[in-house]
């Protein structure tokens, strides 16, 4: 499967929607024009975009067998388009009328440069589009052999002004899929080895992704700060902890959290008897890191644990020991950071992972909370939810979720381009995956008015 | 591996302990030798990062030097170019080390058997996010002066939110540009900290020891700071403040002055006493000596409503505020102390009242508020 086909489908549908959008003008929010009506639907659309619909990874291999075709052929895309049209005319007069307070302005003004690059880029999408038909037609025109020259000229133009016009559709695409609130936090990446049917394989494929992890984030050019690393013989890794800190970083690895299998013959530690292909696992764990805001922590409830400090301590005293643990009394969870030499920072990096361990405890706790990260990505521990194969006798990765293949293992764990193209593949179908229920949500609530 | 650990080495090492004196003894080398050779042929060419690790901390431990397994730590790590034992990579905790690394980590610990602070055996230290030069004798800053820098940069960061508090001024468009005055400089920590954050603000930094003035220059042009300070060799109690004054009255004074009480100096560990300038220490009998000095400097220099940030004893915030009461010539007083990292009363915060504040002057009506 090429990874722009759904754009491109896309691309087709809305192409239909531009030519006969007139007679189909949704009457739902446009007659309504009340000030206050208009503001309250308006504001509550605000919300709904930043809240992410529930995405289930399981639905995938069912969802991608489908065709896309009927996915998109309910109109929902359609009517959505529409409504954002007349929805932006709509804010504009409110702007200009302006009689509203301060938050409503803000909120609007925020909705109108939203609306109104999607409604420039629809704009010059039609405009390429007649160019095209221009261009079909002059090439009907000529025939004759001494205009065969003129003639490859206007199909080459006609390529260039079609590639120009899939950038345009992927930009709106990528303007309406809604954002998950968590998309430009920090992350903390945990890896731990799994179960095995033989020898330390899953140790040292811990240890490779692990450090696949490393080499991706220096690709994107993100900070990879290691807070643990709990190393186990032989080279192998048991368990490691990262900060990785950059632009969108949960965005890009959201996926990659689950269970990643691992198929290979064991290079040493074994008898010949176990010279066989093994396989085993290791899961990894994406959280996005909370921010000060997201998530409060009440100093009193907090005990810092330091090095003893002997008597009077400041200028009495010079150790080297700036270790820093940190216990939160109520739930008893506690943190250590050794990892700099200042005690500060040492207790400003412990605070924050106290902090996400918390965070992560009452999303846990949240029932209502229809998606849970981490139940998602660790699942059961059960080798069937596992999301990626690695398959060392094949040289071949698979990803489930996706049904794609990537050739050369090596490069892929070399955590640079091969990576980055599953993850961005992986990226598409989440987003469309998110577009069809946003627009699907949005339908039902019309639909109950 | 485990040789020095058995007990006649330590009573050996034990023994060698007692008649060693400060400097490189002659003696005590030819009897390390052996065992340094020993290391050689156990590990023949191949040592990793933890053996070695393990290994110094064993010969440190049996020569009763402190933090024996941190010392041991930060050496290799700082040879194998990490900053602590948790950050090395797990490439190079198994990878051997080269001959020349094994050689480097010897040298250094050599140095640390001989009681010299780890900061100085790695010529480097942290405070904050700075990376800093330690050279003997210049004070080492302590981990607790790190919050000295944060009630500075909280006091600015209020200061600049709201002109307000310079209502006598009427120029509330000139306050980011703040000019700050720290005495008793040492490696420049607390300058260079505040420098980094505060990127409209100048420092004066000044220290009476031509080591503590070069060094802070040197960490200062390291940082590439160098262009909003101004270092100076200047004695506190030299009575004369001109110089202090280029860029004319400051906003904020910082100080951690020598505050150990005299009576206390002799119970200071061996790292201290034989590496430490014992000036930037020793505060005298009621460890006020220097403290004193700055708050009769403060308000010649500080513009009206400035403040003044001094680290001290816990005994000396009450000290302190009997003496500004009892001296009310100074228009000073104290308006918060703060705590430690160990809960400790650690750090003043005074403020100067603005002149022909005749409130002020009998000293009741000064604000005294304890803050946690």
């Amino acid at each position: 499967m090429k990874p722009f086909q759904g754009i491109r489908l896309f691309q087709h549908l809305l192409a239909d929607c531009l030519h006969c959008c007139r007679p189909h003008r949704s009457p739902s929010l446009v007659k309504r024009v009340g000030h206050m009506t208009a503001l309250s639907s308006l504001r509550y659309k605000y919300l709904l975009s930043t809240v992410k619909p529930a995405l289930s990874f399981n639905d995938w291999p069912r969802r991608y067998h489908q065709d896309f075709r009927a996915l998109w052929g309910h109109e929902t895309v359609r009517k959505y388009l529409e409504t954002l049209k007349e929805e932006f005319q709509q804010v504009n007069q409110l702007l200009i009328s302006g009689s509203m307070n301060e938050y409503d302005r803000s909120i609007l003004s925020r909705r109108h440069t939203h609306l109104s690059t999607l409604v420039a880029t629809l704009q010059e999408i039609k405009e390429a589009k007649r160019e095209v038909q221009e261009l079909e037609a002059m090439c009907a025109d000529l025939d004759s052999k001494d205009e065969q020259q003129l003639l490859e000229l206007a199909l080459e133009e006609k390529e260039i002004i079609n590639q120009k016009i899939n950038t345009f559709w992927k930009k709106i695409f990528h303007s309406i899929v809604p954002w998950d609130k968590h998309d430009e936090s920090n992350v903390i990446l945990e890896v731990t080895t799994g179960r095995t049917t033989g020898g330390d394989i899953c140790q040292q494929f811990t240890r490779e992704v692990f450090e696949m992890y490393q080499n991706y984030a220096a690709y994107k050019r993100w900070t990879f700060e290691i807070l643990n690393y709990t190393p186990n013989g032989y080279g192998g890794l048991h368990h490691a902890t990262a900060y990785i800190l950059g632009d969108c970083v949960y965005r890009y690895l959201k996926y990659e959290g689950g269970i990643h299998r691992v198929q290979r013959i064991p290079e040493f530690g074994l008898s010949s008897r176990m010279q066989r292909i093994h396989s085993g696992t290791m899961s990894v764990i994406v959280l996005p890191l909370p921010g000060e805001t997201d998530f409060k922590v009440h100093p009193k409830d907090l005990q810092i644990d330091t090095f003893k400090a002997k008597g009077a301590g400041g200028q009495h005293v010079n150790s080297t020991d700036s270790a820093v643990r940190i216990t939160h009394i109520p739930s008893g969870l506690a943190v250590e950071c050794q990892q700099k030499r200042s005690q500060k920072l040492n207790k400003e990096i412990a605070l924050q992972t106290l902090r996400t361990k918390l965070y992560q405890q009452v999303m846990e706790k949240d029932l209502s909370q229809m998606e849970n990260a981490r139940k998602l990505q660790l699942g059961t521990r059960d080798q069937s939810e596992r999301i990626r194969t690695y398959n060392f006798c094949q040289d071949r990765v698979t990803d489930h979720r996706i049904s794609y293949d990537v050739r050369n293992i090596k490069e892929f764990l070399c955590g640079q381009g091969e990576l980055d193209k599953l993850i961005n593949m992986l990226l598409e179908f989440a987003d469309m995956e998110a577009l069809i229920q946003h627009l699907e949500n949005i339908n039902s609530l019309e639909k109950e008015r | 591996m485990r040789l020095l650990i058995n007990s006649s080495c330590r009573q050996l090492l034990g023994l060698l302990n007692c008649c060693e004196g400060k400097g490189v003894s002659s003696a005590k080398w030819s009897v390390l030798n052996p065992h340094l050779l020993l290391l050689r042929q156990n590990f023949s060419a191949k040592v990793t990062a933890a053996e070695l690790v393990r290994y110094w901390r064993g010969v440190f431990e049996a020569n009763k030097i402190p933090e024996a397994q941190e010392s041991s730590e930060y050496i290799v790590s700082y040879v194998l170019g990490a900053k602590t034992f948790h950050s090395l990579s797990a490439g190079s905790l198994f990878t051997p080390l080269t001959a020349e690394q094994q050689q480097q980590v010897r040298q250094l610990s050599a140095k640390r058997l001989q009681r010299m602070p780890v900061q100085y055996v790695l010529g480097e230290w942290d405070f904050g996010e700075l990376t800093l030069k330690m050279r003997p004798p210049v004070f080492i800053p302590r981990p607790e002066t790190e919050d000295l820098v944060s009630l500075v940069l909280q006091e600015e960061s209020q200061r600049s939110v709201s002109p307000l508090l310079n209502v006598g001024h009427r120029c509330s468009t000139a306050v980011p540009h703040s000019v700050i005055l720290e005495i008793g400089c040492g490696s420049g920590a607390i300058a260079l900290s505040l420098l980094s954050k505060l990127p409209e603000s100048q420092v004066i930094a000044v220290d009476k020891k031509e080591a503590a003035v070069n060094l802070t220059r040197e960490n200062a042009e390291r940082l590439q700071l160098q262009d909003r300070i101004r270092i100076l060799h200047y004695d506190v109690s030299s009575g004369s403040w001109d110089k202090l004054l280029p860029w004319g009255p400051v906003d904020t004074i910082v100080s951690n002055p020598p505050y150990v009480f005299h009576g206390d100096m002799s119970h200071l560990a061996e790292e201290i006493l034989s590496y430490e300038d014992l000036d930037a220490l020793d505060g005298g009998n009621d460890g006020m000596r220097v403290i004193k000095k700055i708050l009769a400097l403060a308000p010649c220099v500080l513009k009206d409503n400035g403040s003044v940030f001094l680290e001290v004893d816990p005994r000396h915030t009450e000290m302190v505020e009997n003496w500004l009461r009892s001296h009310p010539d100074l228009s000073l007083s104290v308006t918060a102390t703060h705590k430690d990292f160990f809960g400790k009363l650690r750090f003043l915060h005074i403020q100067k009242h603005k002149a022909g504040d005749s409130s002020c002057k009998n000293g009741f009506a000064c604000p005294n508020m304890h803050l946690p």
